[in-house]
């Protein structure tokens, strides 16, 4: 039993959901009131594109869908929405890469920051099939426009932070 | 390669299934999904606050860097203003007050009889698509869902989520906000003029209060039951009401009151002005004014109580056929300014047992 415990603790996607809490934190907080010409950099779809950008587009989605599953929880929008998004912000960003054996720095910057960016685009229209319309419009490009510019500078510390959380690990000797 | 195909097409089935399963929960107003917010929210909470102690020098210079200029600027602008609206603040303080009293005197509801809880805007919205805030109380002060939120200048918004020290503020320019609303326009006709009344022929305060006493008892009892935590103030006839004897008194004519339109006022997103749709097709653009006020309507089934200020009417767009026509309001509360809030603690109907 405490055998196990220490397992779940030691795991990949336990240490995931502490990181995602420290993310979501900053992004609650920081990163709701510096807003570059009125528009929040969305920390959550960068650290999930990082982490679809580093490894498969299997883990890009779960990424997604767990870190989308507690933004949801923050907010008031229905639960599942950002998960959907945010899934597939992370699959997208794998599948990007997915015909790289080996993508240099500025491709994969590159690739996170033009996810990020689609999730800006599909977070409004995933809110309008649910019949939350009414965000469609040109600030979409301005909203795109600033998260892709954060990405370009936060994804270079991000992908060293989503290659330790979801790195496999060894424990107790198996 | 097979393989790796079925997998990544399991993966993205199971994403897909599983969202759409949360959504439904949702949006189906599941208590499962309440209760899961609710755990989420007290186990986030102590990280929240940790990180916003942290990152608070940080979010101040970047605030003191971006808005310095404009904080300066707007300190001198409001500073003559103040001066300019002193004077008007006493006359409307006292117009309110007097509307408040004949109000009560006639049985009739005023937002100074619902009670209401003070709070601090502490977080906005992470994310560019809602318009929400975050406060610092929650349903341990009896803050509900649906409540009415406003600050000094008027209606702001309604509570749309609530934790136990904590709640979240759908903000009025949200394009999910929809509210029944009415607007005041005037009437051209002129009143008629009477000649100033006999001193002894006046009325005194004591035959004012034994002409209504009856009707003002009974109403009040039954207004009590209509909205919650509404209480009337002590009626009483302030001495100004009835000295006026020996002026001359304005009477108007019926056509000569406010006429009131009603329609739904409805947000636009960050930056654009909510409009109000859904007035009578009979109403002629014409009929109303640019700087007309707009108020809450009221009524059993409205989110906020009557002749909450909403904002004034700033562009008046007519539309050809049936539809009547449509209203930009300019919003009396800056919302992109939020400090101080006040909730009403009335819930609507709508919202009552959330």
């Amino acid at each position: 039993m405490f055998e196990r415990l220490l397992r779940l603790i030691a795991s990949r996607w336990f240490r995931l959901v502490l990181v995602v809490f420290i993310v979501l934190s900053l992004q609650t907080t920081l990163f709701s009131e510096v807003r570059p010409f009125g528009y929040a950099i969305q920390l959550v779809a960068i650290f999930v594109a990082s982490a679809g950008s580093v490894h498969d587009v299997r883990t890009g989605a779960i990424v997604g869908l767990v870190s989308g599953l507690m933004f949801d929880a923050v907010l008031a929008t229905p639960l599942g929405i950002s998960a959907l998004v945010l899934g597939a912000v992370g699959a997208g960003a794998a599948l990007m890469l997915r015909s790289f054996r080996d993508p240099p720095w500025w491709l994969r910057l590159l690739a996170v920051s033009v996810a990020a960016a689609c999730g800006e685009l599909l977070m409004p229209l995933t809110q309008a099939v649910v019949g939350q319309g009414g965000w469609l419009g040109l600030r979409v490009i301005s909203a795109m426009s600033v998260t892709f510019i954060g990405a370009l500078l936060i994804a270079s510390l991000f992908i060293p932070v989503t290659r330790w959380t979801l790195r496999e690990k060894v424990l107790l000797g198996n | 390669m097979a393989k790796n195909r079925t997998n990544l097409t399991r993966a993205i089935a199971l994403l897909g299934l599983a969202s759409v399963f949360f959504i439904t929960l949702d949006l189906s107003d599941s208590a499962v999904t309440s209760r899961m917010r609710r755990v989420f929210g007290t186990v986030f909470s102590p990280i929240e606050n940790v990180s916003r102690v942290v990152t608070r020098p940080l979010s101040g210079a970047w605030t003191a860097f971006r808005e310095y200029d404009d904080v300066v600027d707007e300190n001198d602008r409001l500073k003559e203003e103040v001066a300019l609206q002193e004077g008007a603040a006493v006359a409307a303080a006292a117009s309110v007050r007097l509307a408040q009293e004949l109000l009560a005197l006639n049985g009739l509801p005023t937002l100074a009889g619902i009670n209401s809880v003070t709070a601090q805007v502490i977080g906005e919205t992470p994310t560019n698509y809602s318009q929400i805030v975050e406060i610092n109380q929650g349903s341990s002060s009896g803050i509900k869902v649906g409540m009415p939120v406003l600050n000094a200048a008027g209606l702001i918004g309604k509570v749309t989520e609530v934790f136990g020290d904590r709640a979240l503020v759908m903000l009025i320019s949200d394009p999910d906000y929809a509210l029944s609303v009415k607007v005041v326009t005037k009437s051209s006709r002129t009143p008629i003029t009477l000649p100033p009344l006999p001193t002894e022929d006046a009325p005194t305060v004591d035959s004012v209060l034994e002409t209504n006493d009856t009707s003002s008892t009974s109403s009040s009892t039954s207004t009590t039951t209509t909205i919650f935590g509404f209480t009337p103030s002590a009626t009483t006839v302030p001495a100004d009401v009835v000295a006026g004897a020996g002026s001359k008194i304005n009477v108007p004519l019926a056509g000569q009151l406010a006429v009131r339109e009603t329609g739904i006022l409805e947000g636009r997103g960050p930056g654009t002005r909510p409009i109000v749709r859904f007035l009578d097709a009979t109403t002629r653009a014409a009929a109303i004014e640019v700087g007309a006020p707009v108020v809450s309507s009221g009524g059993s089934r409205s989110l906020a109580p009557p002749d909450v200020v909403i904002g004034v009417v700033s562009r008046v767009i007519e539309r050809l056929g049936t539809a009547g026509p449509i209203l930009e309001i300019d919003l009396v509360a800056d919302l992109s300014n939020l400090s101080f809030l006040r909730i009403l603690l009335y819930q609507p109907i709508t919202e009552a047992g959330r």
